[in-house]
């Protein structure tokens, strides 16, 4: 017996060994291959999966084929098997070829069209709104420029709706307003690269800290399916959200209460979603500094943006009320009331989901008191308010996910994937019956 | 280094930390959680589990319903492109997914155009898919670039005549 394990299991894990690093290499190509699939086909545009725009990849044009349904879903499903070929090989995925991998995937996104979502053209009608027109853009939407070149690539939906972001997003757009549209694109998109490569080097630190493989946890943020393809492809601004979410553990675990307190605040008055941590980091710290830090920051944050934008622009809960009576096909409370037999969400199920965070909310507060990690708890109110919220986009379930690598719970991460699965899953219709 | 669960220590000394300290125990804040019988956390794997496979049924279940949808939008266009003898690509399809009835509307062009840019043929399909085509009961013409209006509507033939639904 004692032969047996000192012989002959040693021999099978370095047979495992030796072919871990040629697999995830497979695994890495795939993901490469897939992205560039998709870029390739999307630059040559025409496609319903793609939003109009102007042409910033035409040089890729040639190569491919107009973008499908078909070889976009394939091409999805071959970037999450490559992923979780990764996720699986773990700890055998070399430092170098973890960066090497990332740094390839952000390159081919930044160098191809915008993908999957208008969202990035309203983010350029807000700040032209702003800095060419003289409006503002908490009180009007973008049809009030509808003779500008950025209002023809506006989503449809969003023609009429003034802006849902915070003060200091809207700050940050406003500069990439001067630039014309085209400049302004490509300002985006570094910029959403930038601050996935912040997120990322955050996550790598932050893992180290609490003694996870800082390898694997980043390959599992920034390798990510959606997160690529979905997040980095339409240039969100969840990234900026994320950096300064991911900026404000960073210094929690530096000890540093007041800056983390003030960055996660600042990530709040980019996009609010992200002041779900504070509760969960005062509880667990209890730090009069931390205190001072969020107040002073929220205080000089709607001062700068009374001034700037009026009382419109301090006033975000208005806007959070009128996007969350929103519903998408891809909602979880959606599908829900398909399978109980209803055409959709009515209003008493927004009250009663909004119950059901409530309550999600407490118990992970209670829970927080009395020593439960508070990253993990942060992580799963995050992942509460994209599961219960009727309007679900893709890069809405990238937000638990950072959190979840350096959890302390590892059924936060198992729960954000498995949640990122069933949205992958609900995509392929197209796949089962395409229509012609 | 420290990973920030645990409090700074300036703050330890403070009135309210001293007030937190006279809690009683089951109200106290703790650094860490107690190791305990694991029953909490055995009550919300088991909550998640049943949550998470809620959601898994609700989207396999979508996945089918519009895996029929699309089928039956297959059949709808097929059947438009048989009766019309136009193999055109912009057809558009109107479906009663509100009243989970099987009756859709099929307008497309009746010369070669952009979408709705010529006068409409509209075709009211029901039934069954057989030999992947649908029944077309009967149906009515569009001007070019006017929606699916009642008030748009004209030269109404087969059920839809009998129905009145032609101004």
């Amino acid at each position: 017996m004692n032969v047996a394990a000192s012989g002959q299991f040693p021999l099978a894990r370095t047979r495992s060994t030796q072919w871990a690093a040629p697999l995830a290499t497979v695994c890495g190509l795939l993901l490469v291959a897939a992205t560039a699939e998709i870029v390739i086909d999307a630059a040559v545009g025409h496609s319903i999966l793609i939003p109009k725009q102007p042409p910033i990849a035409g040089w890729l044009s040639g190569i491919g084929e107009r973008l499908g349904y078909r070889v976009f879903l394939i091409a999805l499903l071959a970037f999450t098997a490559g992923y979780a070929g990764l996720i699986a090989l773990g700890r055998s995925v070399s430092k170098r070829f973890a960066i090497a991998l990332l740094a390839a995937l952000h390159a081919l996104i930044f160098v191809g069209p915008i993908l999957l979502s208008t969202d990035v053209f309203s983010y350029i009608a807000y700040a032209r709104m702003g800095v060419q027109h003289g409006l503002n853009p908490y009180v009007h939407g973008p049809l009030s420029i509808a003779h500008d070149p950025v209002y023809h690539y506006v989503g449809q939906d969003w023609k009429k709706v003034a802006t849902a972001y915070g003060p200091i997003y809207t700050l940050i757009s406003y500069p990439f307003g001067l630039l014309g549209v085209t400049g302004a694109l490509w300002g985006m998109k570094l910029l959403a690269v930038l601050a996935s490569a912040g997120t990322l080097a955050l996550t790598w630190r932050c893992a180290r800290v609490r003694g996870r493989d800082p390898v694997s946890a980043t390959l599992l943020v920034g390798a990510n399916p959606l997160y690529v393809v979905y997040g980095l492809g339409g240039a969100h601004n969840d990234l900026i959200m994320l950096l300064l979410m991911m900026g404000a553990v960073a210094l929690t675990f530096a000890g540093r209460d007041a800056p983390a307190s003030a960055a996660v605040v600042a990530g709040a008055l980019v996009k609010a979603t992200v002041a779900a941590l504070l509760p969960f980091m005062l509880l667990a710290r209890r730090s009069l500094a931390q205190v001072w830090g969020a107040l002073a920051t929220l205080v000089l944050g709607a001062l700068f943006a009374y001034a700037v934008f009026g009382a419109d622009g301090v006033n975000v809960v208005a806007a959070l009320n009128r996007d969350a009576a929103f519903v998408s096909t891809d909602s979880f409370p959606n599908e829900l009331a398909h399978l109980v037999g209803k055409p959709g969400v009515f209003p008493v199920d927004h009250d009663l989901l909004k119950v059901a965070l409530v309550v999600i909310i407490v118990h992970l507060l209670w829970r927080t008191w009395r020593g439960y990690d508070w990253v993990a708890a942060s992580g799963w109110a995050l992942l509460a308010i994209s599961v219960t919220s009727t309007w679900l986009l893709a890069w809405y379930i990238l937000w638990p996910l950072p959190l979840a690598v350096i959890a302390r719970d590892r059924r936060l991460l198992i729960a954000t994937l498995a949640v990122q699965g069933l949205f992958v899953v609900h995509q392929l219709t197209p796949l089962l019956v395409p229509v012609g | 280094m420290s990973d920030g669960s645990e409090r700074v220590a300036s703050s330890r000394g403070s009135a309210f930390e001293r007030w937190l300290a006279q809690l009683p125990d089951a109200l106290r804040p703790r650094e860490r959680e107690r190791r305990g019988t694991g029953q909490m956390r055995l009550v919300e794997t088991i909550v998640l589990l049943l949550a998470g496979l809620l959601m898994a049924i609700a989207t396999v279940n979508d996945v089918v319903l519009d895996t029929h949808v699309n089928h039956r939008l297959n059949a709808d266009l097929r059947t438009w492109r048989a009766y019309t003898g136009h193999d055109y690509k912009n057809v558009g399809v109107e479906q009663d997914v509100l009243h989970y009835t099987t009756t859709d509307v099929v307008c497309g062009n009746t010369t070669p155009g952009p979408p709705k840019q010529r006068t409409q043929i509209c075709l009211q399909m029901t039934g069954p898919i057989v030999h992947s085509h649908r029944a077309a009961r009967g149906g009515w013409y569009l001007p070019p670039k006017a929606e699916d209006l009642h008030r748009y509507r004209y030269g109404c033939f087969g059920a839809p005549k009998a129905e009145g639904k032609c101004s």
